[in-house]
């Protein structure tokens, strides 16, 4: 246990600032949050504008992408603690990595885990954005009790013949690839009988319709499987036993975000303490203390997160990331409520030219309500937190 | 206190009830959403009579805007019955539609000189402006045509009542009103909004319990789930408390108790606070299904944030309260 960063760790981040300084253009910059900085066209359907694109091949390319990687899936091996040293440069600057996360954080890593050596070629691309990959996992029936999905493969000679339906399918109108969970033996117990499949998004009887989230964009859709013939060869790891892999996929989406999530809080409160500034409340005793509240929760998680990083930093499933995810992402609704009050009677204004940093607030208070939905809700982690690391016993 | 409903306060609310489920389906707010103009039909052809409230008791009020904020009413209705209710103590009635021009650019409604005015509902749609002018002690007031004002609309959450900059080259000469009238009508114009968001709320929390009693997961109702039981309990919890606060307020101005000053503060914080709250609570049981566009959820959800900021949030009514709770 000591305070100081290692001589490496402070290489490391000295190496960070100076690439940022050199490549970071100047879209990836403004962008706060990592919000509104995906496009919508007139149909309300976003898509990712060509900066961004290249942004994260740049990163991909020069070892910045997914630090902990190794060079060719664009890392530089950096240890965990250089990689909370990594969140919290990007992050403290507001710059993203990339504006699609399930190509990186959740495709890549499952295929790295889990896949073929063929399959396994496809990550390097997954990561560094070149094919953009969609999540199949929820349906209709089947959201926080995953283990219930239905949509069907059956297989014939050498192919899957997938029927049924995924919904809030991020990307899926921009995707080329999908990791599919599907039903392959739909008589074996719940979580014995689902499969990953990788599925060509131009396959024919697949169909997407865009889906309007509360925003008023379409970032997410519905996935319609028709008769869709996947090549047996396209199953990732082994037949029937898809749950462990959706177990994987989870938690490769939570050890990532989470730790992302706390360096945006870190950035928030510090945004906050501006805006009172400006506003004139700096003062005021009362925003002072519901700021330091923040900020206190904001450095006990940052610690713990550097206390945890180490020991449940590289994927896995830890239940750990549970913890950790419902902590910020109900931490960032609180800041974003906070940020909204100082605002006054203003607080709903979205107008850019009217409002506190363009609407940032109000953009992010519409985004952040997914945080506690989206990866599993905060109820069912807070379930996983019971049952799994205090050990209480299941309900019925 | 006597909180039951007349036989004729049970017509109001159940008049009101059919006329916005009616009148004011979902359709209508995904089509004013997309084009405001979609709302006019239910002002012109149903919401205008219905004006008429603004010299009503407050209390009959009061059921009339629960139901009105359930349906998330878009249009001009609510602008024009807050003008009504104003211009009250000065006898100056708008022919049609109209709004209220009397907020600086903190929102709170404390008449000042100037040519701009701010947070200005329904502008665009309203043929008339109630412009307040002067001070708390000595306001004036004038109705001018929309026609003669410069309006420029800011864009906000709620949609489905838009909020504008209301510009005059050359601000009218006003009539003078009698300031402990002006202060009345503003707490007329305080509960109708408070009442108004608790029936966005109450729209929340029973779409919620629907919701947790239809949709299954894990082979059960969600709603059998002790977790989220818990969370609408508290949302009930909430919402009446706030709901009682909101007609005791109304049954204070109706009678000008002397309870009324905190009464009207405590309803709109109260109000303000709970809506917001229950609304989070409801994105939060409809999970998935709530975060898409073409459910009413996020319209509810914006009205109840806009709700509260209007006229001041909740944080601005505390802060009076607390003022006059340690002034004796
Ligand atoms: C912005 C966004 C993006 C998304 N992107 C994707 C994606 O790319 N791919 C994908 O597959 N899915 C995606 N999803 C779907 C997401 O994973 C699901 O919404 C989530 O798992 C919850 O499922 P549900 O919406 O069906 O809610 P439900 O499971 O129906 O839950 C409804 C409510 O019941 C509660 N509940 C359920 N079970 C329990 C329990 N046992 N105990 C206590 N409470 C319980 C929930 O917490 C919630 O409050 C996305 C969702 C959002 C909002």
């Amino acid at each position: 246990m000591k305070l100081a960063r290692s001589a490496d760790d402070e290489a490391f981040r000295k190496r960070l600032a100076e690439f940022l300084e050199e490549h970071c253009p100047p879209e990836a910059r403004l962008s706060n949050d990592f919000i509104a900085s995906s496009e919508a066209g007139d149909d309300g359907v976003v898509s990712i504008p060509c900066w961004a694109r290249k942004w994260q091949a740049c990163l991909f390319d020069h070892g910045w992408m997914v630090p902990g990687y190794p060079p060719e899936l664009g890392g530089c091996n950096a240890t965990p603690s250089q990689t909370l040293v990594y969140f919290e440069e990007m992050t403290g600057r507001g710059i993203p990595r990339s504006l699609h996360f399930v190509g990186y954080a959740i495709a890549g890593p499952s295929l790295l885990e889990f896949g073929s050596d063929e399959q396994r070629r496809l990550a390097p691309a997954a990561i560094r954005g070149d094919t953009i990959w969609c999540a199949g996992m929820s349906e209709p029936g089947a959201g926080s009790d995953l283990a219930s999905l239905s949509t069907r493969a059956e297989r014939q000679g050498d192919e899957y013949v997938v029927n049924g339906q995924k919904v809030w399918t991020s990307y899926a109108m921009l995707a080329s690839k999908c990791l599919c969970y599907v039903r392959t033996d739909p008589d074996a117990p719940r979580h014995e009988g689902i499969s990953a499949l990788i599925i060509d998004m131009d396959t024919p009887g697949l169909e997407v319709r865009p889906l309007r989230d509360i925003s008023g964009h379409a970032e997410f859709a519905e996935v319609f499987f028709t008769d869709v013939r996947v090549p047996a060869a396209n199953l990732l790891g082994e037949l029937n036993r898809g749950w462990q892999i959706t177990i994987g996929a989870l938690a490769h989406e939570r050890s990532g975000l989470w730790v992302e999530g706390v360096a945006i809080c870190q950035r928030s409160i510090d945004d906050i303490v501006a805006m009172a500034r400006r506003r004139g409340l700096d003062d005021d005793p009362v925003i002072r203390r519901r700021v330091a509240e923040l900020y206190a929760r904001v450095r006990g998680l940052r610690a713990l997160g550097y206390k945890g990083f180490a020991s449940f930093a590289q994927g896995g499933s830890a239940p750990e990331h549970s913890l950790m995810k419902v902590a910020t992402s109900e931490l960032q609704q609180e800041l974003v409520e906070l940020a909204l009050d100082l605002q006054g009677a203003s607080l709903a204004v979205t107008d850019p030219g009217r409002s506190e940093e363009g609407g940032r607030w109000q953009r992010s208070f519409i985004k952040v309500l997914a945080a506690t939905i989206g990866g599993g809700t905060s109820e069912v982690q807070r379930n996983v937190i019971a049952q799994r690391v205090l050990g209480l016993p299941r309900g019925s | 206190m006597d909180f039951s409903l007349s036989a004729e306060q049970e017509m109001v609310r159940s008049t009101a009830h059919s006329l916005f489920e009616g009148q004011c389906p979902a359709g209508l707010l995904q089509a004013a959403w997309d084009d405001k103009r979609a709302a006019a039909p239910l002002w012109d052809e149903h919401l205008y009579q219905w004006v008429e409230l603004a010299g009503a008791d407050l209390v009959d009020l009061v059921l009339f805007m629960g139901e009105h904020g359930r349906a998330a009413a878009p249009g001009v209705f609510f602008a024009s019955l807050q003008a009504a209710q104003l211009a009250a103590p000065t006898g100056l009635a708008a022919a049609g539609s109209a709004t209220v021009a009397v907020a600086g650019e903190n929102g709170l409604w404390i008449p000042h000189d100037g040519n701009a005015r701010h947070h200005v509902p329904s502008a665009g749609d309203a043929d008339e402006i109630l412009w307040v002018a002067g001070s708390l002690a000595a306001p004036t007031m004038a109705l001018v045509p929309t026609a003669s004002a410069t309006l420029t609309e800011v864009d906000q959450l709620d949609r489905l009542r838009p909020m504008y900059t209301v510009e005059l080259a050359g601000p009218p000469r006003g009539i003078p009103v009698d300031p402990t009238a002006f202060a009345h009508a503003v707490d007329r114009a305080l509960v109708t909004t408070a009442a108004e968001l608790i029936g966005t709320g109450r729209w929340l929390l029973e779409t919620s319990v629907e919701y947790a009693c239809e949709r299954e997961q894990f082979g059960q109702p969600i709603g059998s789930f002790q977790g989220l039981q818990w969370m609408l309990v508290d949302a009930a919890l909430l919402l009446e408390r706030a709901d009682a606060a909101v007609t005791y307020a109304a049954m204070c101005v109706d009678a000008d108790d002397t309870d009324r000053h905190r009464a009207v503060h405590v309803a709109k914080a109260e109000a303000g606070l709970a809506a917001r709250s229950v609304a989070r609570t409801a994105m939060q049981v409809h999970a998935g299904t709530g975060y898409t566009f073409e459910h009413g959820l996020h319209f509810r959800l914006r009205r109840a944030y806009a709700g509260d900021a209007f006229m001041g949030p909740s944080g601005y009514h505390l802060d009076r309260l607390g003022q006059l709770l340690f002034s004796g």
